[in-house]
């Protein structure tokens, strides 16, 4: 290594007391980190990395290098244990363990497919509308959006006269509902991975998961002997019921079940 | 300089120092001879990596490492999601294929009155006819509402266990793209037998394009070939059903996977 910058053992804080007055070696109770994956064989010898001494190839190498010991200096400078498992390999670990599931769903399938036949109905005829039109079950959401009539009039500005038609407020919440979808990454940062550490985004998905299968009673209430207005009701209150309780659960657990697990992950220690 | 070719490795000499038996030096003259030809030793080669590869010991995975399989499955089932999503896509896409052989994509019949066109006398001739038709069309659509559900859910999973965030986000984006073309795979699909059920659906289809503000009537022209249903419109559903969504969807799945083999599996802690 040629670079002068990055910190050698010895500055690192492996021997550093913590504030608590242990030290790092003290409070891992996790068995220590990962064994380091070893070198496969494509990794070139020191030889062969030196030979690539002139041009673009030298800087390339010395570019890899440096960031691969940046990498480095701060995996082993970092205390946070869960910086290990951000990532598992697709192949082979994941995948093989996904084959015997794969072959399970594939005959689910076929058995499937072979005790109920799929809808056959009547010929299209243009000059008849049918008693009840329904896309197919996962459509039934959007469908249920183009329901939100009743929304429209209290939109209402200047006189009464609704602001935009049927069609274009249903149009309008589809984008809204996928622009809010695609802006998640950027809204919800940081490192948590269960819902029980952010109860809140779990509870705004178990919402929005409820709000999904609410709509899609509306686009069915046909087949429910529900007052339209009740139901109309229900499919904005009950995503925030539902919402509400999630949100309660997940904080019990947090103080309570998950609170062992808390304390391995995040290296709380106990007080001396 | 002699024109005649270098043995660079002097396979001869180095033959000559060995203390070799007959048969092993007919077995390295043999091989040395298929190898300058063949280059045997390079596929020999790949042979190892592959049977090491092959054979490579899983490491812990994550539950067992950090003993979380005592409390309960955790998410762990649900982590199979994408896969099946895309074994039920090829599935479809195979079962597709062979309903195209006997699929008309036309509306040429009395439809006025109600008669069936000739998309529809098609659809009837697969079930009716065609050996295995019935149950072909059954296995496209379980496979196609499979992969529809396995994608919610694989949403879902990716939500609730975080896996969107930081160096995941343009595959979350991508996500949301490839849901929207599976509901528009789904939706195409459902117009082409020319049920009343798709007849209704693509009107309604059609009154939503053209609800929408300046590139309303231009959608409802590239999507469903005109403002009335037709001919025009079971023609631009069959042609965006077998021939355009198959490529975007494919190649996009592609980069999907592709991403998540490069970053790996986010896993739940």
């Amino acid at each position: 290594m040629t670079d002068d910058t990055t910190p050698t053992a010895d500055d690192r804080t492996d021997e550093q007391v913590r504030t608590d007055g242990g030290t790092d070696e003290a409070a891992r109770t996790d068995g220590g980190p990962p064994a380091t994956v070893p070198p496969d064989d494509e990794t070139p010898t020191w030889s062969e990395r030196k030979e690539r001494s002139q041009g673009l190839a030298q800087l390339t190498y010395q570019y890899f290098e440096r960031s691969r010991r940046e990498d480095e200096d701060l995996r082993t400078e970092s205390t946070y244990v869960e910086r290990d498992v951000l990532g598992f390999p697709t192949w082979p670990h994941e995948t093989i363990r996904n084959l015997a599931i794969t072959s399970f769903f594939l005959g689910i399938i076929l058995l499937v497919a072979s005790i109920l036949p799929s809808h056959f109905g009547d010929p299209a005829n243009p000059g008849s509308t049918p008693a009840i039109i329904l896309p197919d079950w996962y459509l039934y959401w959007s469908f249920g959006l183009l329901k939100l009539d009743p929304i429209n009039p209290d939109l209402a500005v200047l006189g009464g006269n609704i602001v935009m038609s049927n069609e274009l407020l249903g149009l309008i919440a589809h984008g809204a509902i996928f622009g809010v979808i695609t802006l998640v990454p950027f809204l919800n940062k940081g490192n948590a991975r269960r819902p029980v550490e952010e109860p809140g985004w779990a509870a705004l998905g178990v919402a929005g998961v409820i709000l999904a299968i609410t709509l899609a009673v509306l686009a069915i209430q046909n087949f429910f002997p529900v007052q339209l207005e009740l139901l109309f009701s229900l499919v904005f209150m009950l995503p925030v019921a539902g919402g509400v309780v999630t949100y309660a659960v997940l904080k019990t657990m947090r103080e309570g079940y998950m609170y062992d697990l808390n304390r391995r992950y995040y290296m709380l220690r106990p007080p001396k | 300089m002699s024109l005649k070719k270098q043995d660079d490795m002097d396979h001869n000499a180095w033959l000559k120092g060995q203390d070799l038996t007959a048969i092993e030096t007919v077995f390295l003259t043999t091989l040395i001879w298929l190898d300058k030809r063949l280059r045997i030793v390079d596929y020999l080669e790949l042979l190892e990596t592959m049977y090491y590869r092959a054979n490579l010991q899983m490491p812990k995975s994550h539950t067992e490492q950090y003993d979380l399989d005592n409390k309960f499955w955790y998410w762990y089932p649900l982590y199979s999601l994408g896969s099946l999503s895309i074994i039920a896509y090829l599935l479809a896409a195979v079962s597709g294929a062979m309903l195209g052989f006997y699929y008309a994509p036309s509306t040429a019949g009395a439809v006025a009155q109600g008669d069936p066109t000739a998309a529809y006398d098609s659809m009837v001739m697969i079930m009716k006819d065609v050996q295995f038709g019935f149950m072909l069309r059954s296995i496209h659509r379980w496979a196609a509402q499979f992969m529809v559900a396995a994608v919610f859910l694989h949403m879902l999973r990716v939500y609730f266990t975080g896996a969107y965030k930081e160096p995941r986000e343009v595959n979350w984006i991508l996500g949301v793209v490839l849901i929207a073309l599976t509901l528009l795979f789904g939706f195409s699909g459902y117009v082409l037998p020319w049920k009343q059920l798709s007849f209704w659906a693509a009107q309604i289809g059609v009154e939503l394009a053209l609800a929408t503000p300046l590139v309303g009537e231009w959608a409802a022209q590239l999507l469903f070939g005109g403002f009335t249903l037709g001919q025009a419109t079971l023609v631009r559903m069959y042609i965006l059903h077998v021939f355009v969504l198959p490529f975007v969807v494919t190649a996009l799945i592609a980069i999907h996977v592709g991403i998540v083999w490069v970053q790996g599996i986010a896993e739940p802690h």
